[in-house]
C-alpha cells in the first residue's frame, strides 16, 4: 500500500464512520466528529517539510477544528481513535517504538490544542466576539507546535530555538485559524460547515507540495555534490572517505570558530569538492601527486562558473592564495584556512583516529605561517572533545619539555 | 497579473494585449455557467456554490489553454495539439484556486476583511517556497552543465555528447509514453551517464593510437564509477544500471526499468554519428542499420525502433555531413575504426584493424551468453 492509498484509507474510513453514524441516528454530532477524525488521521501522513526544521503534519490544523467543535471528552475520544488508526497504517518511523512514541506525542499535541482553545475562550468569556474567537483559534493552532518543539528538545537534548523554516508554522497557524472560523462562523454567521475546513485545506496542500519539491531538490543537490566529492577517491587519487572526513572536520572547526550557517554550508561544499580539480589535470609522471596549487585553482575554476558554487570555489582557491595575496578580512580566507588545516590533518592522520594525536602534533609544529593559529586552536578543542588527543598527551608533553 | 508585469517590463506589448484580452474573454465565459447555476436572487446552498465554481474554473482553464495555445503553436512551429496538452498541464491546477476564491469571497462577506490575510499569507508562503524550489532546480541543472563542460574539456571529441544523448533519450522516452517526471529523471541520468570519465586521466582519453592493456582497464573503470556515482543520488539510483549487461536487452515493460537500455542505445547512436579519435562519423543510415543489427543482442529492440521512429518523425539528420561539432585535426581519423561503434567489420578483411581487447572480450561474452 503506497502513501496515497494509506491517506485515502484513513480519510475514507472517517467518512464511512460518519455516514454510518448519520444513518443510525440522523443529525448526530458524531458524524461531523468522525469526518474530522478521518482528516486528522489522514493529515498525520501529509507533512510539511521545511528546511532545517522538524516536519509538521497538517493534522495539527484539523486538531484546531476539533478543538472548536468538541468537548474535551469527545475530542479525547476522537483523537485516540484517529491516532490509533494512523498508528496501524503508518510505516514511518520504521521502529514500532518510534511509532508509539509519535502516537503519544501527537496525542499530547492534540490535547494541547483543545485545552488552549478552552482556556482562551473562557478567558474572553464570549463565543460571539470576533477577536476572542480568532485569538482562541490562534492559541489552539500554536499550542501543538509548541508541544512538538518541546518534545523535539527533550528528544535531542538540545535546548535551542531556531527561527529557520518558520514559514511552515505560519502557514499552519493561519490556515488552521481560517478553518476553525469558516467551520462554525462567528456568532452564527459565516459558518460553511465542514466545507470550510475542506476548502481551506487547499493552501495547506499547496504549501505541502512546494515544501515537498524543495526538500526533494535540496536532497538531490546535496547528494550530487557528495557524489562528485567521492569521484576523486573512486578514481584512486585520494584515500577513501577523505572528502567526507574533511567535510565533517571542517564543519566542526567552523562551528567552533563561530561561522554562520550559510558560511558553514559553503565550507562543507568546498570541503567535499576540494579535490575535484585533480580530475581535470593531466596525470603527472609516475607516482607523483599533482601540485596542490594546480588542483585547487583548476577546481575553483570549474566551481566559479556556477553562481551557487562560486563561493565554494573561492574557499578552495583561498587555500592557496591566502599567503600570497593576504586578502585579510574576506570570509573565504578564514574558511580556506579551515579547509587547509582539515585536509592536511586528514592526510597526516591517514583517516585513522589513533593517528589523530600525532597528526595534530605535526600540524602544530609546522612553521607559523603555514596554518592559521585560530584554526589550530579550534582543531585542538574539537579533537580534545572527541577524546582523540588523550593517548598521545604524555608524548606531546615530553616533546614540549625536550624542545 | 504577475505574468503581465514581467512582460510589461520586457516591453512585449503584443503579449500583454493578448493575455489581457484572453483573460477577460475566459472570465466572461466562466461567469456564464456560474450564473446559470447560482441564481443570484436566492441564498444558494454551499454545495451548489462549490459545483458552480468548479465548473466555472474548468471552463476558464480549458478556454485559456485553447486560446493561449494558438499563438504559442504559431511561434514555436509545434503541433497545436501537443502545445495545448503541454499548456493544459500547467493550467488545470488553477481549478483549486477557483474554489479557494469562492471560500475567500464567502469569509470576506460574512466575517470582514480581518480574515483575508489568513488565506493570503499561506498562499504567498507556498508561492515563495515554490520559487525557491525552481531556483534550486535551476542551480542543480547549472551545476550538472558545468561539470559536463569540465568533462568534455578533457576529451574534445565528445563535445556536446552528453547533451545529445540526453536529447535522444527524451525522444525515446516520449515515444514510449513516459510521464514528465520519469522523462526528467531519464534526462538527468543521460546527462550524467559518462560522469565517471572524470577519473580517467586526460592523457589516456586523448592518447593517439592503441592503449596498452592496463591503460585500457583504467579507461574502462569509468563505467563502473559512473554507475556508482549515480547510485549515490537517491532519485537516480533506481535507473543507475550497468548498460552493457542483460538489462540492456530486457523488453520494455519487463521486470527491470528500461532506462539503462535507452541510455545505452542513445549513447551508441551518438557515438556512431559523431567523429571520434578512432574514426570519422558514420552516416545516419549506417548507424540505424547497426542499431537494428544489434537489436536483441546488444540493444533493446523497442528502444532502437523508438529512437529511429522519433528521429525520422522529426526529419532530423545526424552523422557524417550533419555534425554539429566539426573538429579540426592534424591527422584525420580513419574512415572506419574498430569495435562495434568503430565498425571495423564494414572494411574488407585486409584493411581491418586488429580488434581492441574490449571488442574481443565483449564478443566472447555475447557468444557465451547466447550459447547458454
Amino acid at each position: 500500500m503506497n502513501r496515497a492509498a494509506r491517506i485515502a484509507v484513513l480519510a475514507g474510513g472517517g467518512a464511512a464512520v460518519a455516514i454510518g453514524a448519520d444513518l443510525s441516528q440522523p443529525g448526530t454530532k458524531w458524524s461531523a466528529l468522525a469526518l474530522i477524525g478521518g482528516a486528522i488521521a489522514a493529515g498525520e501522513l501529509i507533512e510539511l517539510r521545511p528546511p532545517y526544521r522538524a516536519v509538521l503534519p497538517i493534522s495539527f490544523a484539523y486538531m484546531v477544528v476539533l478543538a472548536r467543535r468538541a468537548s474535551v471528552a469527545d475530542a479525547t475520544l476522537v483523537l485516540v481513535v484517529a491516532l490509533l488508526a494512523t498508528f496501524l497504517v503508518r510505516t514511518e518511523p520504521t521502529t514500532a517504538e518510534g511509532r508509539l512514541a509519535l502516537l503519544v506525542e501527537r496525542f499530547a499535541e492534540g490535547l494541547a490544542a483543545v485545552v488552549a482553545f478552552r482556556a482562551v475562550d473562557r478567558a474572553f468569556g464570549t463565543a460571539t466576539d470576533r477577536t476572542g474567537v480568532l485569538l482562541a483559534l490562534g492559541a489552539a493552532a500554536i499550542a501543538p507546535i509548541l508541544v512538538a518543539e518541546v518534545a523535539r528538545m527533550v528528544r535531542t537534548r538540545s535546548f535551542s530555538i531556531s527561527m529557520q523554516g518558520r514559514s511552515a508554522d505560519v502557514v499552519l497557524v493561519t490556515s488552521a485559524t481560517l478553518m476553525g472560523v469558516s467551520d462554525t462562523g462567528i456568532d452564527g454567521s459565516g459558518g460553511m460547515g465542514l466545507w470550510g475546513p475542506l476548502v481551506f485545506t487547499i493552501p495547506l496542500l499547496g504549501a505541502w507540495y512546494s515544501y515537498e519539491h524543495l526538500d526533494r531538490i535540496r536532497r538531490t543537490y546535496d547528494q550530487t555534490i557528495r557524489a562528485l566529492g567521492a569521484a576523486p577517491e573512486l578514481g584512486g587519487f585520494v584515500r577513501a572517505g577523505h572528502a567526507e572526513r574533511v567535510a565533517s572536520l571542517s564543519l566542526s572547526i567552523g562551528a567552533e570558530i563561530g561561522l554562520s550557517r550559510h558560511e558553514l554550508s559553503q565550507l562543507e561544499t568546498a570541503a567535499l569538492l576540494h579535490h575535484l580539480g585533480q580530475v581535470c589535470l593531466d596525470e603527472p609522471d609516475h607516482g607523483r601527486a599533482p601540485e596542490p596549487g594546480a588542483v585547487a585553482s583548476s577546481g575553483a575554476a570549474i566551481l566559479r562558473s556556477t553562481p551557487l558554487l562560486a563561493p565554494a570555489g573561492d574557499i578552495i582557491a583561498a587555500e592557496t592564495l591566502a599567503h600570497r595575496a593576504r586578502q585579510g578580512s574576506r570570509p573565504s580566507v578564514l574558511s580556506g584556512q579551515i579547509l587547509k588545516v582539515a585536509s592536511a590533518f586528514d592526510e597526516l592522520s591517514e583517516g585513522r583516529p589513533d593517528q589523530a594525536a600525532l597528526a595534530f602534533e605535526a600540524l602544530s609544529c609546522a612553521p607559523a605561517y603555514l596554518y592559521d593559529e585560530r584554526v589550530l586552536a579550534a582543531l585542538e578543542l574539537v579533537l580534545d572533545r572527541s577524546g582523540l588527543l588523550e593517548p598521545a598527551l604524555a608524548h606531546a608533553d615530553s616533546a614540549a619539555s625536550g624542545r | 497579473v504577475g505574468f503581465d508585469v514581467v512582460q510589461l517590463r520586457r516591453r512585449e506589448w503584443q503579449k500583454v494585449v493578448f493575455n489581457s484580452s484572453a483573460g477577460v474573454l475566459c472570465l466572461l465565459a466562466a461567469a456564464v455557467p456560474y450564473w446559470l447555476i447560482v441564481d443570484s436572487g436566492s441564498q444558494p446552498l454551499t454545495i451548489t456554490l462549490l459545483a458552480a465554481t468548479s465548473i466555472a474554473g474548468v471552463v476558464y482553464s480549458v478556454l485559456n489553454t485553447l486560446l493561449v495555445s494558438v499563438p504559442v503553436s504559431i511561434s514555436s512551429n509545434d503541433k497545436y495539439r501537443t502545445v495545448a496538452r503541454h499548456i493544459g498541464t500547467y493550467d488545470l491546477p488553477a481549478i483549486p484556486f477557483a474554489i479557494l476564491g469562492l471560500g475567500l469571497g464567502w469569509v470576506y462577506l460574512e466575517l470582514g476583511a480581518v480574515v483575508v490575510p489568513l488565506l493570503v499569507v499561506p498562499i504567498l508562503i507556498a508561492r515563495s517556497t515554490f520559487a525557491n524550489y525552481l531556483e534550486l532546480r535551476a542551480a542543480q541543472e547549472q551545476t550538472i552543465q558545468t561539470l559536463i563542460l569540465a568533462l568534455e574539456a578533457k576529451d574534445r571529441y565528445t563535445a556536446g555528447h552528453a547533451q545529445r544523448v540526453a536529447t535522444f533519450c527524451e525522444y525515446v522516452g516520449t515515444e514510449l509514453g513516459f510521464t514528465p517526471s520519469r522523462l526528467e529523471r531519464l534526462r538527468y541520468a543521460a546527462l550524467m551517464h559518462d560522469i565517471g570519465k572524470l577519473i580517467v586521466p586526460n592523457q589516456l582519453l586523448n592518447k593517439p593510437g592503441r592503449l596498452t592493456e592496463s591503460e585500457f582497464a583504467r579507461v574502462r573503470r569509468h563505467e563502473g564509477v559512473s554507475v556508482e556515482l549515480l547510485r549515490r543520488i537517491d532519485f537516480l539510483s533506481p535507473i543507475a544500471g550497468d548498460t552493457t549487461t542483460e538489462a540492456a536487452t530486457a523488453a520494455v515493460g519487463g521486470a527491470g526499468l528500461v532506462e539503462p537500455a535507452i541510455i545505452h542505445v542513445a549513447d551508441a547512436f551518438d557515438a556512431m554519428t559523431s567523429t571520434r579519435s578512432y574514426r570519422k562519423a558514420l552516416t545516419q543510415d549506417t548507424a540505424f542499420a547497426e542499431l537494428r543489427g544489434g537489436a536483441g543482442s546488444q540493444f533493446n529492440p523497442d528502444c532502437v525502433e523508438a529512437l529511429i521512429r522519433a528521429i525520422e518523425a522529426r526529419g532530423e539528420q545526424y552523422g557524417a555531413g550533419f555534425e554539429v561539432e566539426v573538429h579540426e585535426w592534424g591527422t584525420a581519423p580513419p574512415d572506419a575504426g574498430t569495435g562495434s561503434a568503430g565498425l571495423g567489420d564494414v572494411l574488407p578483411d585486409e584493411q581491418r584493424a586488429p580488434e581492441p581487447i574490449d571488442a574481443v572480450a565483449r564478443r566472447q561474452a555475447t557468444e557465451r551468453a547466447s550459447k547458454r
